[in-house]
């Protein structure tokens, strides 16, 4: 009896333990400057802005932040940090501004695509795109 | 003198308020001209199964292409359609060092071939102005083999070939693109033999000209974003007095990432060197001779393409 308690609080322990030290992986806070965050969409949102950004998407952004931008794509798994999803408030909350930050410049795992997309309007395209991953 | 300034700045607050009142009563959308821009991704590589397409990557792009040609697929089983046969494979490197302009390097596995190459967008296809894009390639190329008894290359500019070509493409629509690229390739040395040599002069029989024109013919259809089908057809045009080259059809599968583009396809180029494509392709794309008796159908080889950018 004594043997099957010890275990049991043995048991409990190790689970406590591994509790204690997990942690809920968070993203990173990226800072995006202000003037960034402030520059205003030149492209209008129409079919065929999203239309141009969603062929972007397909070719620069689906293998890791996958087809509906839940990022879950296939190269998701080999990252060291966990792609965006794009489809939550949290992300959808960000400036037109921020978004096109964060695609040109790029960080960490993510690459910078301001020279793989040369054309500014091409990165507004893109923008516009992820606003249709929305949920 | 007060009541002059007075006044004057009197009238300049009364035109200005009339200016906002203006203002707020009909709204004048401001309209800046909206500058036409060159269409994009005519094609996605730079690489048309054997040709080069149209495109020239933005300036501070790095290339590494790994280019490689199987046997025939006429043996069937016995060497797995070329695929265990004796191949042909080619390294290559490119740098966009300034807008519009790439230059290029490699070396083929055949005749240990060492090639230079320049790339130069002339004309970009924009929407309502330039029908087309228009690029010029050119490519020189060293055959590197050891020959130290002088029995291949009698001096070293034998050794030599050029090519230069024209390419002249169009985007229709998002899905398909067409291009049309005539092109001269030379090779310095020929083979001959003395027809006369006597007292009354020499003249010499050669195989075959210095000069070669050719057309090429290529087309991609997109099947999805990252997808395309590929076709290539090049043509002979220069007339040998022998050994005249045979033309050449490939047709095949594009697949794109961020980086990456493959390329898997089958055409009866064997060679990776433009010039000497040109010059002596062997393999017929309709039909060939085979120990004396003519073979419908044509002699193909399975070949792939892979480039890899950095930019």
């Amino acid at each position: 009896m004594k043997r099957k308690l010890t275990l049991t609080i043995s048991v409990l322990a190790v689970c406590i333990m591994s509790f204690a030290f997990t942690t809920i992986q968070q993203p990173k806070p990226w800072p995006v400057p202000e003037k960034n965050a402030k520059m205003a969409n030149p492209v209008k949102s129409n079919a065929e802005s999203i239309s141009a950004g969603k062929a972007l998407w397909n070719l620069h952004c689906a293998s890791c932040h996958g087809k509906k931008g839940l990022g879950d794509g296939s190269k998701a798994a080999q990252l060291k940090t966990t792609p965006q999803d794009m489809t939550v408030a949290s992300f959808q909350s960000q400036s037109d501004g921020s978004l096109y930050y964060k695609i040109s410049e790029g960080r960490d795992d993510m690459p910078s695509f301001k020279k793989k997309i040369p054309d500014a309007e091409d990165i507004w395209n893109l923008v516009n795109f992820t606003r249709t991953l929305k949920k | 003198m007060f009541i002059v300034s007075a006044c004057l700045v009197g009238c300049i607050l009364l035109l200005q308020t009339a200016v906002y009142a203006q203002d707020t009563t009909a709204v004048k959308e401001i309209t800046t001209p909206v500058i036409a821009k060159p269409v994009k991704n005519t094609f996605q590589s730079v690489w048309i199964i054997d040709n080069q397409t149209v495109m020239v990557p933005i300036k501070g792009t790095f290339e590494l292409d790994i280019q490689h040609r199987f046997g025939t697929v006429t043996h069937g089983y016995s060497d797995f359609w070329g695929l265990f046969a004796s191949s042909n494979m080619r390294l290559g490197a490119s740098y966009a060092p300034i807008n519009n302009l790439y230059l290029g390097i490699g070396i083929d596995k055949y005749d240990e071939l060492w090639d230079g190459s320049a790339k130069y967008a002339i004309i970009k296809q924009t929407k309502g102005k330039i029908p087309v894009s228009i690029t010029y390639y050119g490519d020189i190329s060293y055959d590197s083999r050891n020959d130290p008894t002088h029995g291949i290359f009698v001096h070293s500019s034998d050794r030599i070939f050029s090519f230069n070509q024209l390419i002249i493409a169009r985007k229709f629509g998002e899905k398909l693109s067409l291009q049309v690229a005539p092109s001269l390739s030379h090779q310095n040395s020929v083979n001959g033999f003395y027809v006369k040599n006597d007292s009354t002069g020499t003249t010499i029989f050669k195989e075959m000209k210095h000069d070669h024109f050719a057309l090429a013919l290529s087309g991609r259809y997109k099947i999805g974003e990252t997808t395309a089908i590929l076709l290539n057809y090049d043509q002979p045009i220069t007339e040998h007095a022998t050994k005249n080259p045979n033309p050449n059809l490939a047709f095949g599968f594009e697949f794109s990432t961020s980086g990456h583009t493959f390329q898997l396809f089958m055409g009866n180029y064997t060679l990776l060197n433009p010039a000497q494509n040109a010059l002596f392709n062997a393999n017929s794309p309709f039909s060939y001779n085979s120990n004396g008796t003519n073979v419908k159908g044509g002699q193909f080889v399975i070949g792939f393409n892979i480039t890899r950018l950095w930019n």
